[in-house]
């Protein structure tokens, strides 16, 4: 077995979240909907989603597919220096499941994770999981919870959609929590700062990033996945040969009139053994402020292929287990008394392995 | 718990944390659509097949010394993840079957997946069931419900046990219990005892003569355990010198017709023997073998021309008519004298049991392998039993026994093991299951047993020994110990 790269955790010798984390509010409202929007249950049984099923898990929000055109691609490229000191790294993921189904909506469960580093020792603080049960009648509370928040939400939006929504709208409370409670650090978020869309309202990503700023905060979005194109190559696969660790800017990307580019577009790569990716920075924040905090992160913060650990271990313990979408199925059926019911999975019937699985 | 699989005779159930249920313990199936129950075995427990586990470990890991953190979880879904990762599979092996409240050996069917409880059997239970605990109890220790198990002494009666296990397992105290629990119900018990721990069953642990204490009879090859030679006859006496001291055929045809004579003229002593050997006339390699055979049993101290000094075994049995033991004390002997003393007695004990002269004997025999010659091994399962020598055999080392004896074993008493050879060689038994045996032996601790066999009607049982207030001396001494209480002595 060929060892290619190891992390080397430092033990941390006590729980020392940094101090305004120890303010850090709930978000009750989501507690008391996720509590009642399961009194809601009725029936006798609910199916339950086999839990190999790759989609179930839902993309917190999609990046528009944008293709660049070489005029206007003009580009620097910056080397970076890791700057080792203090600087709290904090990072923040959610995730959200589908459980199973009811005779009258779908089960879901969310939750949210927030990861801190500092020299290098990590500490977590897990969210949930917050079991939901959307159906039509309580779908409306769910839209004026998130209208209330100044989350546009169209009124026919699907059961589904209602999943990935209640997922943003922790997400976005955690960070604004995070945002509005800590200082001097660097802050990461997972996706990008293109604004504009339902679950990226302008004004809410304004508002937290103004938050951030006011308290000397840096917020970093890291892309794992990135659309943009230039002359048909995806940014991320460009500018390999060069020595990381590096940013590389993509400056004025054409999008569309609604959407808004509230940071600058990077693409990052911070070893070489590492992958690139598409890193968003406040644009507010003067370029050399911009540097720095990307320097004081690879400073700070292991970068093993390139992406931060912390964000890394947020999306671990926010991301469900198998097992854990079994024991929340066991929690709900429990609880409220309902019967599991094996869901048929028509594809399989129908077509037996082909285009499904190999699996039974 | 919930019925999970079948294949062949081994069913497969998911227990969940809070059940208890350990290994060896058994259940009933109860599928109340077919009024039938299904009596299985838990043989081994493991993991559960839980997807997405190793996700969840590979997590955890982070939590213990390098990644701190803090669970939010009002609603207390950790608890119900956890009592999935903790969900155990019970790999069980079916017994039988309870039709209309009675037991029968039926192991077709197949009980509802879905309808089925599972509830744990109780060892009384499953005896109330069976009805194994019969009227000539001997009382061996507590199963894992502490609840005294006993066995029933009709079912060593006429029977073939092996008693093994790794050293320090216990073996030698059950098998001084079994020795003692057949005195109690008034049978006569030989034993051939290898390491002088026999010799004081009739003392209590503090040195206190206990009721056993007339009733062990023991008999020290060379001291109070001496034969003349009319006493043990040409036929045992040539089974001395083939077997024991290895004389060739030439030498055994002289020794015959020295012997004859000496018989004819009813001058039968050792002195006669050597002269008569020594004006034989015969080839002289012959005469030396016959003398070096001839000094062995002179130097052994096992033969007397004093009818005196000679114990006749007849009066000794007769002593234990009431219930005994004669232990045959082979501590100082050596392994010559042993195979000569040893010989001896099982020619005599066949001898006494096929005039009808004794009742049928219980013969107990440690490490049987370092005195028992080949060709008496086929005879201990055949001729001897039906004679009336019901054999237990004792030893750490499985493999010294043979196989055959194995296949013809009535009841194995099995402490732990865990090297795969051995557990291999001992799941040879016919009353074992192969997979029962090694899951269950390799976790034993000491003291505790899984008994299989008719003593159990054929349905394995984890016991835990109990203690014995008897004067063991079958522990090994220790060099630490003693020289720790000579300093202590000293100071």
């Amino acid at each position: 077995m060929l060892v290619i790269e190891h992390l080397h955790y430092a033990t941390t010798s006590r729980y020392n979240f940094p101090q305004p984390v120890d303010n850090f509010q709930l978000p009750q409202k989501i507690i008391a909907l996720s509590i009642d929007s399961m009194k809601n249950l009725k029936g006798d049984f609910f199916q339950p989603y086999e839990v190999d099923c790759p989609e179930l898990t839902l993309g917190k929000q999609e990046e528009k597919s944008a293709t660049l055109n070489g005029k206007v691609f003009t580009t620097q490229l910056t080397p970076l220096k890791p700057i080792i000191d203090d600087t709290p790294i904090i990072a923040i993921d959610v995730s959200s499941i589908k459980i199973g189904e009811t005779e009258t909506g779908i089960l879901c469960a969310i939750r949210g994770a927030v990861v801190w580093s500092r020299r290098r020792q990590y500490s977590y603080f897990k969210l949930g999981p917050f079991p939901f049960h959307i159906n039509e009648e309580n779908k409306k509370e769910v839209i004026n919870l998130l209208r209330g928040y100044h989350f546009p939400v169209s009124g026919s939006t699907d059961l589904i959609d209602v999943q990935a929504k209640l997922c943003n709208l922790m997400e976005k409370w955690i960070q604004m929590n995070i945002c509005c409670s800590s200082n001097n650090s660097i802050i990461l978020w997972d996706g990008s700062l293109t604004a504009g869309t339902s679950s990226n309202p302008l004004d809410v990503i304004s508002l937290f990033l103004k938050m951030a700023r006011e308290r000397f905060n840096s917020v970093l979005a890291f892309s794992k996945m990135s659309k943009i194109r230039f002359l048909g190559h995806k940014i991320t696969d460009l500018f390999l040969k060069y020595p990381p660790p590096w940013l590389f800017e993509v400056e004025e990307t054409p999008f569309s009139p609604t959407l808004h580019l509230l940071g600058n577009v990077y693409i990052a790569r911070f070893r070489s053994n590492g992958y690139s990716f598409r890193l968003d920075i406040d644009r507010i924040v003067p370029i050399e402020q911009k540097i720095d905090a990307v320097q004081r992160l690879i400073g700070n913060d292991l970068v093993f292929q390139s992406y931060p650990e912390s964000l890394r271990l947020a999306h671990i313990y926010s991301t469900f287990t198998a097992n854990e979408v079994i024991g929340i199925q066991h929690y709900i059926a429990h609880k409220f008394r309902l019967k599991a019911l094996t869901r048929r999975n028509v594809r399989k019937m129908l077509f037996g392995p082909f285009g499904t699985r190999f699996d039974d | 718990m919930k019925l999970y699989k079948k294949a062949g005779n081994t069913i497969q159930i998911l227990s969940f944390p809070g059940e208890d249920v350990n290994k060896g313990c058994y259940l009933l199936i109860e599928d109340k659509g077919s009024n039938k129950s299904m009596i299985v075995q838990v043989v081994d427990i493991q993991f559960a097949n839980v997807p997405g586990i190793m996700e969840e470990l590979l997590r955890d890991s982070f939590d213990d010394e390098t990644v701190y953190g803090e669970n939010i979880d009002p609603l207390d879904i950790t608890s119900h993840i956890l009592y999935i990762q903790d969900a155990r599979l019970l790999i069980c092996k079916i017994h039988g079957t309870v039709n209309d409240g009675k037991l029968v050996l039926d192991n077709s069917w197949l009980p509802s997946r879905t309808h089925s409880k599972i509830r744990r059997l109780s060892i009384q239970s499953l005896i109330n069931l069976t009805g194994f605990n019969g009227g000539l109890p001997i009382f061996l220790g507590e199963t894992d419900e502490l609840t005294r198990f006993m066995i029933d002494a009709h079912a060593l009666d006429g029977k073939l046990n092996i008693i093994t296990g790794k050293k320090g397992t216990g073996k030698s105290h059950l098998s001084k219990m079994l020795v003692l629990g057949l005195i109690d119900h008034k049978a006569t018990v030989i034993i051939l005892d290898l390491n002088g721990e026999y010799t004081h069953l009739g003392l209590t642990s503090d040195g206190k003569e206990n009721q056993y204490y007339k009733k062990i009879h023991v008999l020290t090859p060379g001291f109070n355990l001496r034969v003349t030679l009319p006493q043990i006859g040409l036929s045992v006496m040539l089974k001395v010198l083939i077997y024991a001291l290895n004389l060739p055929g030439t030498s055994s045809r002289e020794f015959r017709r020295i012997w004859r004579a000496l018989d004819e003229k009813r001058c039968l002593s050792l002195h006669e023997l050597g002269e008569a050997i020594r004006s034989w006339n015969c080839n002289q390699n012959v005469k030396d073998a016959l003398f070096s055979r001839y000094y062995t049993m002179l130097h052994s101290n096992f033969f007397t021309d004093n009818a005196v000094e000679a114990v006749i075994l007849e009066e000794v049995f007769r002593k234990t008519e009431n219930g005994g033991a004669i232990v045959i004390n082979l501590s100082d002997a050596s392994p010559t004298d042993r195979q000569i003393v040893v010989e001896y007695l099982l020619g005599k004990l066949q001898e006494l049991l096929s005039q009808e002269k004794i009742r049928p004997v219980f013969f107990f025999a440690e490490e049987a392998h370092l005195y028992l010659r080949e060709t008496y091994w086929d005879d201990v399962v055949t001729r001897m039993r039906h004679l009336g020598v019901f054999t237990t055999f004792i030893t750490n080392q499985p493999n010294t026994i043979q196989e055959n004896i194995y296949r013809q074993a009535d009841n194995v008493f099995l402490f732990n093991f865990i090297n795969e050879h051995d557990l291999e060689i001992v799941s040879r038994a016919a009353k074992v299951d192969v997979e029962t045996a090694v899951s269950i032996v390799r976790d034993l601790p000491p003291r505790h047993c899984l008994v299989l066999g008719s003593v159990v009607k054929d349905f394995p049982i984890v016991v835990k020994v109990r203690e014995l207030d008897v004067q063991t001396r079958g522990e090994t001494r220790l060099f630490f110990a003693e020289s720790q209480i000579q300093q202590m002595s000293i100071t």
